[in-house]
């Protein structure tokens, strides 16, 4: 599982070759100054010895999406629309503006963050919503006075979605960010890319409205003839069980699939609603919940004897997941027992996501897994960018002169 | 939990049809942008693309292509941009002859527009609809964009030409293209 990650990785590194450039600054006067030059900028030049000339100059590069940056049109913030009736006002004042994938990109442009030597923290900002790629400052594009524009392209869409709409408008260092998409600086690839990750992304979410639909309409009349038949498609390992166990089963686990079938990052609502509700959590039960222990009496003939007839004809599956647990909070388990249980538990569930995200056929049933205790961010994407955001701070103060707290003030001669 | 759902989903319904009413009944320019604009954005969200093929909202943007108003052209290509990813609103294009409709507004002179058109096309095709979308003119269209300023033009039109179409018709309409110089008149979006 994780050669496999690594794996992922170096493909994704190796086609953005780049990795990161970084920019320098120093500090004289309480003045952020770029140590590149500035057409006929306000700011001085000042050198700095350890700086390569083309770290500071990455335009020309092979990449070509990196080249001089042009003003279009869908940079510009539109006016907001004042004119809506009530029953069409939103929460936000918006734009009369069409949004479709064409708009869209992973890459994107900030503008209005203050020349102040915020870099770090503005990628460190972004980081947050998912793994930056790359990075650069924008020093061709026009910018107010004070002010800098970055262009940041981040692994996935969906990311540099969630990074606009929050930081778009936002105040950050004293200056207000305005956020947009530039997919001028997509290639031809990535074009391709994102349009049929548009399209699959469509036909995905079409089917399983359908499926839930389906669904649903087995819920309405459950214990007609036919639920065996429309429920195969959801429990797709179920077949031989009675039709007592199946119309029980059906709606338990519809209940589940109706949340959304994408791997979904471990969550604390879902993951604590999903315990309460299966009570893996036996101790709260036997010290005398009552409520959980007369549910489990009704359910519990059905479901044990279900769960022993199924889990022996079937290998591994979410199902048997499923009823394997609401049979351990019936059942007594040694302490023992119970952690190795919890254990292989953990790394079934560890399985299961990366089959998951790779098959993505199967929907997710059952209850989230406490995540095996990772090092801090709890989540790949965000692991590599604070491993890509770690490396850069150590380039970074291995610089001397660049951190104003560095520079501690001369101390006052006391007279 | 999908009792509350169902809920939430027919409301969605009644909201979606108000603002189809709306468009139908206002006069004013202004507000069926306002709608228009609305409607177009519903349709990126795959939630929404069951009531909107209920109430015909395709057809309703295939109606916007024919419109003078260069704003309704370009919200109703971006509508129909976001819906034709949907196999069934495609079919439901196709059926309305939306190539032929979708074509016409090639020329255009907004690039939203134009970046729409070649999506949907590309959307659009399917093993039925291929010849009628790799019509020797659209490919012209094609190659000159290609050569377009623009990045996002150039890119999108590459995409075109290298998924959709083989080399071979390629090649035939670059040949037809030098040969009559038609396509040159093609005027590129400027806005």
């Amino acid at each position: 599982m994780f050669s496999e990650c690594a794996q992922l990785d170096q493909s994704k590194r190796s086609r953005a070759e780049p990795l990161f450039k970084i920019r320098y600054y120093t500090w004289t006067r309480n003045r952020c100054v770029h140590i590149r030059e500035r057409k006929g900028s306000y700011f001085e030049v000042s050198h700095s010895k350890n700086t390569s000339r083309n770290m500071a100059a990455p335009v020309s590069n092979n990449s070509g999406c990196w080249g001089a940056p042009e003003v279009y049109k869908h940079h510009e913030q539109r006016k907001v629309c004042i004119s809506r009736p009530k029953y069409r006002e939103g929460r936000k004042a918006k734009a009369v503006k069409v949004y479709t994938i064409n708009l869209e990109s992973r890459y994107l442009m900030v503008q209005g963050v203050p020349a102040i030597g915020v870099m770090t923290e503005l990628i460190q900002l972004c980081a947050l919503y998912g793994a930056v790629e790359e990075y650069r400052p924008l020093d061709e594009y026009p910018a107010e006075e004070f002010t800098e524009v970055y262009l940041v392209k981040f692994q996935k869409l969906t990311s540099a979605r969630a990074a606009k709409r929050h930081m778009d408008e936002k105040g950050f260092y004293g200056g207000v960010l305005h956020v947009c998409y530039v997919p001028e600086y997509e290639t031809v690839e990535d074009t391709r890319l994102k349009l049929q990750d548009r399209r699959r992304y469509i036909i995905r979410a079409v089917q399983n409205k359908a499926r839930e639909k389906q669904q649903e309409a087995v819920n309405k009349d459950p214990p007609s003839s036919d639920t065996a038949t429309t429920s195969k498609t959801i429990i797709t390992r179920q077949d031989k069980t009675s039709d007592k166990n199946n119309t029980w089963k059906t709606s338990n686990i519809s209940h589940y699939s109706s949340f959304p079938l994408l791997p979904v990052p471990p969550q604390e609502h879902h993951y604590y609603g999903h315990k309460s509700e299966q009570r893996t959590i036996p101790t709260e039960d036997k010290m005398g919940t009552l409520h959980n222990a007369i549910t489990d009496t009704k359910q519990q003939p059905e479901q044990s004897s279900s769960s022993i007839q199924t889990s022996s004809d079937r290998d591994r599956g979410t199902e048997h997941r499923l009823t394997s647990h609401q049979s351990s909070a019936v059942r007594f388990v040694p302490r023992t027992t119970h952690l190795e249980n919890r254990k292989r538990r953990m790394e079934e569930a560890a399985e299961l996501s990366l089959t998951d995200v790779t098959g993505n056929s199967e929907p997710l049933i059952g209850p989230k897994l406490p995540e095996p205790p990772k090092l801090d961010m709890e989540d790949e994407s965000l692991n590599t960018t604070v491993n890509l955001i770690r490396n850069t701070l150590k380039q970074v103060e291995s610089i001397p002169d660049l951190k104003p707290v560095q520079k501690k003030p001369k101390p006052r001669r006391r007279i | 939990m999908w009792k509350r759902g169902s809920s939430e989903s027919s409301d969605r319904f009644e909201y979606l049809q108000t603002l189809v009413t709306e468009f139908q009944d206002t006069d004013s320019d202004e507000a069926k942008e306002q709608v228009l604009a609305n409607l177009a954005n519903f349709a990126y969200d795959p939630k929404n693309m069951e009531y909107l093929k209920e109430l015909q909202v395709t057809d309703l943007f295939l109606d916007m292509l024919t419109e003078e108003n260069d704003n309704f052209v370009e919200f109703g290509m971006g509508g129909l941009c976001n819906l034709s990813m949907d196999p069934e609103c495609r079919d439901m294009i196709l059926q309305s002859s939306g190539i032929s409709l979708v074509t016409n507004r090639l020329s255009s002179r907004r690039e939203e527009t134009v970046l729409s058109a070649i999506t949907i096309l590309m959307n659009l095709t399917t093993a039925s609809s291929r010849s009628e979308i790799t019509d020797p003119a659209i490919l012209q269209c094609m190659l000159r964009f290609s050569l377009s300023e623009s990045p996002r033009l150039r890119n999108l039109a590459a995409v075109f030409l290298q998924d959709c179409c083989s080399e071979e018709q390629v090649a035939r309409a670059e040949q037809q293209m030098q040969g009559q110089q038609t396509a040159v008149g093609i005027p590129l979006p400027k806005e």
